[in-house]
């Protein structure tokens, strides 16, 4: 990702909340230093606690950070200035339900400075994107928790923003919900959206993000392009034509099967030599040899701990 | 100045949608109908007693209705968090501020607006009177209630709307006595050296807010005292002097607070 240009980038973010009367105050983020790509699609991970929503409120001006830097757009972000180009959809958004989503939206466009006939045009579109075209006109007092997730991300898309900041876009949706939000942010990517996202769910980050960031207790634990933080670990897959057995016997001692299939062995860095010579030694065919990728699930752990992690999914 | 206007405009629709509202309305308006059951209401001065607590009631709504938006919007959008989708827009916290403040003076003064139509016709039909003037004392009415909205919108910045109704209610009562009660314990010699630095503080810096009322008067058709463009200008000064001084501090606070 280095080269690219860079939409957000926080250097150094320290903001500690009051602790109440005569108690200590609690550090949530403790030098926190984040980039975000133009175009691409950042996750930004961490257990309950992390710092993630104090680092996206920070972003847009909702708490001041007692020290540290924002910069968006190459611009430090200091004012409400800075936010025109941006949308944001809060966690778990909540809106005065005696209103409809196009008066909602209506409302919003205003203020985002947009002109009626605008802002018309727009709540359409941005209704039907999140499938709630036809709940337009209904008032949101019967509206489920899902329904209200795709009334928030309408609200975030209205004003065409260069650069999305999404808190669990998929909270409350259902699976069909889930994809379609994957769906919407894989094709605002190519549309040249950037977005960071901040999620719970390692699948819909696994799936939809380029690049990840993750924290934990405040600080930055590991950030990179995904692929790249996935296929770091020194170990090699090997698939085979059709499964076998004949040669586990001698197979290094590293080596172990990752499929009940028995059609794919994963092996150290190391032994990857011997693997492959008992392999074929023993008449294995082997279609194909490559660095291990890890789920995200696994890095996860491996990084914070499993102390640290508790499972949104 | 739009997204202000949004600001307002959203608060005015809020309250349109509250029940409390229309039922402070309703009540005051039956209050106001059933002054002439009053024991006292003697003949030849029951135009002035209808006045006279007509807007007495009117001065009270008003003043619920100035304690209870102005304690409520900004806690209730912050515990509701909508703070966040309206603040992650491209507007300031001042506009925000300034928006809500102006759409519940709108709302408060639409409500005297209704409360005058009623007033006025209950005169004109009951005594014949065709009794204008009355608008006089309306709008101090109004000049107070600006002046209680922003001391109700600063305590919410950091306090729960009860805490905050209760501080614009001793506002309220202290601003009411202060030419009175305070002045004396100021004055007193025989108060000890504390009472009378505190009073005098007190004094000093609250407005008095019975400056602001103007019901009697006007009741009494300004029998005694007169109204006119000087006194009226006058009060417009002292309102919009405390009202400029709370909304700036009000608004500073709120713009540094964490949301």
């Amino acid at each position: 990702m280095q080269g690219m240009e860079t939409v957000l980038r926080i250097e150094d973010l320290r903001k500690d909340y009051a602790g109440g009367w005569r108690k200590p105050s609690r550090p949530a983020l403790s030098g926190l230093h984040l980039e975000v790509p133009r175009g691409s699609i950042t996750g930004l991970l961490g257990p309950n606690g992390a710092g993630k929503t104090t680092t996206l409120k920070c972003i847009m001006g909702l708490i001041r950070p007692q020290a540290g830097r924002i910069w968006l757009f190459g611009e430090e972000a200091t004012d409400a200035r800075s936010r025109r180009r941006m949308g944001f959809l809060p966690e778990q958004p909540y809106f005065d339900f005696y209103l409809t989503p196009r008066k909602l939206l209506s409302y919003y466009g205003r203020l985002a400075g947009m002109d009626p006939s605008r802002i018309r045009t727009k709540t359409s579109y941005v209704l039907s994107l999140v499938g709630m075209g036809d709940e337009a006109d209904l008032a949101m007092d019967k509206f489920s928790k899902g329904m209200l997730q795709r009334i928030g991300l309408a609200q975030a898309l209205l004003s065409d923003p260069e650069f999305l900041v999404l808190d669990e876009p998929s909270s409350g949706l259902d699976p069909l919900g889930k994809i379609q939000v994957r769906d919407l942010l894989n094709s605002l990517r190519d549309g040249g959206i950037t977005i960071l996202l901040s999620s719970h769910q390692l699948s819909e980050i696994e799936e939809v993000c380029d690049g990840v960031a993750i924290i934990h207790k405040g600080g930055n634990v590991a950030s990179g392009s995904l692929d790249d933080m996935l296929r770091s670990r020194e170990e090699y897959e090997i698939d085979l034509e059709e499964p076998t057995s004949a040669a586990w016997d001698e197979l290094p001692g590293s080596a172990s099967w990752a499929d009940a299939a028995h059609m794919r062995v994963v092996v150290s860095k190391k032994s990857l030599n011997e693997a492959l010579k008992a392999l074929m030694g023993s008449g294995a065919s082997i279609a194909e040899v490559r660095q291990r990728r890890m789920t995200l699930e696994e890095y996860f752990l491996e990084k914070i701990g499993r102390e640290g992690w508790e499972v949104g999914e | 100045m739009n997204a202000v206007a949004a600001f307002a405009w959203s608060v005015v629709q809020d309250s349109l949608h509250r029940k409390v509202f229309y039922a402070i309305l309703a009540f005051t308006f039956i209050l106001i109908l059933l002054v002439p059951l009053l024991p006292s209401a003697d003949i030849g001065v029951q135009i002035d007693l209808l006045r006279e607590a007509s807007l007495g009631l009117t001065s009270i709504m008003a003043f619920v209705l100035a304690v209870i938006l102005g304690s409520t919007i900004i806690p209730r959008e912050r515990e509701k968090r909508t703070l966040y989708n309206t603040l992650s827009k491209p507007v300031s916290r001042w506009q925000y501020y300034l928006g809500k403040f102006t759409g519940i003076v709108v709302v408060v003064a639409g409500a005297l607006l209704m409360t005058y139509v009623v007033i006025l016709l209950f005169v004109l039909i009951k005594f014949g009177v065709f009794n204008p003037g009355m608008a006089k004392a309306l709008f101090t009415i109004l000049l107070e209630a600006m002046v209680l909205v922003s001391v109700a919108m600063l305590a919410s910045v950091f306090y729960s709307p009860l805490v905050c109704v209760m501080l614009t209610a001793l506002f309220y009562v202290v601003g009411h006595v202060k030419g009175d009660f305070l002045y004396r314990a100021m004055t007193d010699s025989a108060n000890d050296p504390a009472t009378r630095a505190i009073s005098g503080v007190a004094y000093y810096v609250l407005p008095n807010l019975e400056r602001l009322n103007i019901n009697e008067t006007i009741a009494h058709s300004e029998r005694m005292f007169s109204v006119g463009a000087t006194e009226l200008l006058l009060l417009i000064g002292l309102a919009a002097a405390f009202t400029a001084i709370l909304l700036f501090v009000g608004g500073y606070l709120f713009s540094r607070r964490d949301l």
